[in-house]
């Protein structure tokens, strides 16, 4: 087999992998912490690309607006979890469950009728734009730059979550929610914290997407179903889990591309599949 | 309180339960009312495309008044999901519950050869416009029609121009979707690419649906192809010509879309992504006859923006049926079909022709160039058409044997 491809195709994997890492860990995190699977983060996803572009037609600035949409995001997501699930935590998970799936389609549906629905591109920023030499084959620029940002993101949510107290605080909320509570820890701004880090990491995700798979209404949609196979494959809450799966799927994906492109989609389930017959708590999960 | 009784209360609930549940009222047709249905995914794959659809076959029958030979015209819609499952049982449903006995749509090529199967056997008229060459060739009947050109009529439009422009560019990588279309339209760019020396170094089919292209770009820059060439539709094609782009392929390589939808698919891309891409389509706007030119003044002014190959299928193929309607002098759909074999009229895309022996319609393919970001005039000017081709497919490639009977 060609090296440069063979190369090209785990670079490619590794990007896809990192992205679906990103939106991994933010699922995991609402979902071990609130308990409830979060049907809207694929539209929180795509409400990050739409912001994404719609900063930059305001302001011409990539950089700023990839400060700025992803933090757009998370302020949506603070709200949910404040005006929308906490009233509903004595009714009930499916309750919660409900709003979650309602809300995924609201949003989704509010980006037609403020975007429309036909899709939209939004090129790279300028400095990012065409590909590098890296010796055994040339790569676009602004992939390796998703590659290296996204890095980051996850090696700052780690350092978050493994480092600081109150990374320590959503860990042990994770794994117990009422010895938490009864340790005299605010248990509700613990879940608004967590919900907001998942909505900003699924922003990001998607901001950082927008110029590699482009805009359309329903691009959270995929997204939704492979980060829900991260977090059962990574296992529940479990933050090494998911950058393990987001990996695993992305560089299996690009891999099986190379020899068997039909199977390129499925590929991700029956990884999940695989896993999932040998270790049914996930690669690192406990529960 | 209101005159609602329990009894009209029941109704109503009654009523509400089976729209709910997706049980259409059984109105019927009314006695001397032509009805039919425009068969369009609202939902799945094609969800984007279903209501541009619609507005076609509108139009086509609100220029007419809603009428045909003096008769109503009554226009019913199902939403197919995309799925050959849910388009047979809805037709089906629409043939025994509306009295339906025209059928225009779908718009997917495999969802519409299991509509053609529901045709033959409900014996109601049926035309349809897409990349399967099945539904005029192995699979042709007597009920069912064909609107866009055929696969072979497009890929020697495509490959005949392209090399005439480009004789150097002899090293194709092919991007195939993986169902009925692809594969018709990928055997003919092969067969009409032998005839100009083309040497074929990689074809790669993806599912429907793919939204990770990097894999196959990757592949497809490995090649070191002079040409690639994508035979698939819609998102796919949007979203692997994007990034084809990021990848550095395009400009710098042409990027050819052999089976293309034109502005709808053209409005998703940048200018920049745009550039050294090669369009091939059923229909493009600026297409001079009389018939087009009408149709896009009025689409645009009701819609604000051009029409392309989807809504100006359903409008065409709603537009041959009625001609056929003339030609008959009756609204008959036996008669109709008999009158629209054979038929020739100068219509949206110019001369046009049904071939008798397969129902395939003989008409003109567009094949166009995307204008550089500073030559477009405004911001819909995407391309040039640089040709148009009609040659038909040749007999001894027919797979339509025998049409068979009534």
């Amino acid at each position: 087999m060609n090296p440069s491809l063979l190369f090209s195709q785990i670079l490619n994997g590794i990007v896809t992998g990192m992205l679906y890492a990103l939106m991994g860990i933010g699922l995991s995190i609402i979902t071990g912490i609130l308990n409830i699977p979060n049907f809207a983060h694929g539209a929180l996803f795509a409400l990050g690309a739409y912001l994404i572009y719609t900063v930059i037609q305001a302001l011409g600035n990539f950089w700023l607006a990839l400060a700025v949409a992803p933090l757009g995001v998370a302020l949506l997501g603070l709200l949910i979890e404040y005006a929308g699930i906490r009233p509903l935590y004595r009714a009930g998970h499916d309750y919660q469950l409900l709003l979650t799936f309602g809300l995924s389609l609201i949003i989704t549906e509010g980006i037609i009728v403020v975007w429309g629905p036909i899709g939209m591109s939004q090129l790279p920023p300028a400095l990012l734009r065409g590909g590098v030499d890296l010796g055994i084959t040339i790569y676009p620029k602004y992939r390796l730059f998703v590659m290296a940002m996204a890095g980051l993101l996850v090696l700052g949510a780690w350092l978050f979550l493994e480092k600081t107290r109150y990374g320590a605080i959503m860990r042990a909320g994770i794994e117990d929610k009422e010895m938490v509570s009864l340790l005299g820890i605010d248990i509700h701004r613990l879940f608004t914290a967590a919900f907001g880090l998942g909505a900003y990491l699924a922003g990001i995700s998607g901001a950082l997407t927008a110029p590699i798979r482009g805009l359309n209404p329903l691009m959270g949609v995929d997204m939704l179903g492979i980060a829900f196979v991260v977090v059962a494959l990574g296992g529940l809450g479990n933050l090494p889990g998911a950058i393990v799966a987001g990996l695993m799927i992305g560089v299996a994906q690009s891999l099986v591309a190379l020899v068997w492109p039909e199977a390129s989609v499925a590929v991700i389930f029956a990884v999940m599949a695989a896993v999932l017959l040998v270790r049914p708590q996930g690669l690192f999960g406990i529960r | 309180m209101s005159g609602l009784r329990r009894r009209d209360f029941l109704k109503l609930g009654a009523a509400g339960a089976a729209s709910a549940l997706g049980v259409p009222a059984r109105g019927g047709a009314q006695a001397n009312e032509v009805v039919m249905l425009g068969l369009w995914s609202f939902t799945g794959a094609f969800a984007d495309v279903g209501p541009i659809l619609d507005r076609g076959m509108r139009m086509a029958l609100e220029e007419r008044g809603m009428k045909a030979q003096g008769k109503p015209i009554k226009y019913v819609t199902r939403d197919d999901e995309t799925k050959a499952g849910s388009a047979t049982r809805r037709a089906e449903e629409a043939v025994d519950g509306e009295a339906v006995k025209y059928i225009i749509g779908p718009w997917s090529s495999g969802v519409a050869l299991a509509v053609s199967e529901v045709a033959k056997r409900k014996k109601v008229l049926h035309y349809f416009s897409g990349g399967t060459e099945d539904i005029s060739g192995a699979r042709c009947h007597r009920y069912s029609f064909q609107w866009a050109a055929s696969p072979y009529t497009a890929a020697k439009t495509v490959v005949d121009t392209f090399m005439k422009a480009n004789p150097r560019a002899k090293r194709w990588h092919l991007l195939v979707a993986d169902y009925a279309f692809g594969w018709s339209v990928e055997k003919y760019v092969k067969e009409v690419g032998k005839t100009h020396g083309i040497e074929f170094v990689g074809a790669d089919r993806h599912p429907l649906g793919e939204r990770e292209f990097s894999n196959y770009v990757t592949k497809a820059a490995g090649n070191k192809p002079d040409v690639v060439a994508m035979v698939n539709f819609g998102l796919d094609t949007v979203t692997a010509a994007r990034e084809i782009f990021n990848f550095g392929l395009t400009p710098k390589i042409p990027l050819i879309l052999t089976w293309s939808s034109g502005v709808e698919e053209l409005v998703q891309l940048s200018p920049e992504m745009r550039e050294n891409m090669w369009v091939g389509s059923n229909f493009y706007y600026t297409a001079d006859t009389p018939v087009a030119k009408e149709f896009v003044k009025n689409y645009q002014a009701k819609f604000g923006n051009p029409p392309g190959y989807a809504p100006a299928a359903a409008y065409g193929m709603t537009r041959m049926v009625l001609h056929g309607m003339d030609r008959a002098r009756s609204t008959d759909h036996v008669d109709v079909i008999k009158a629209l074999e054979g038929i020739e009229v100068e219509d949206l895309v110019g001369k046009m022709r049904v071939d008798a022996k397969t129902h395939q319609t003989l008409r003109p393919y567009f094949f166009m160039r995307c204008k550089k970001k500073d030559a477009m005039q405004h911001p819909t000017d995407f391309a040039d058409i640089v040709a148009t081709g009609s040659t038909p497919l040749p007999p001894e490639y027919s797979a339509c044997k025998d049409i068979g009977s009534l």
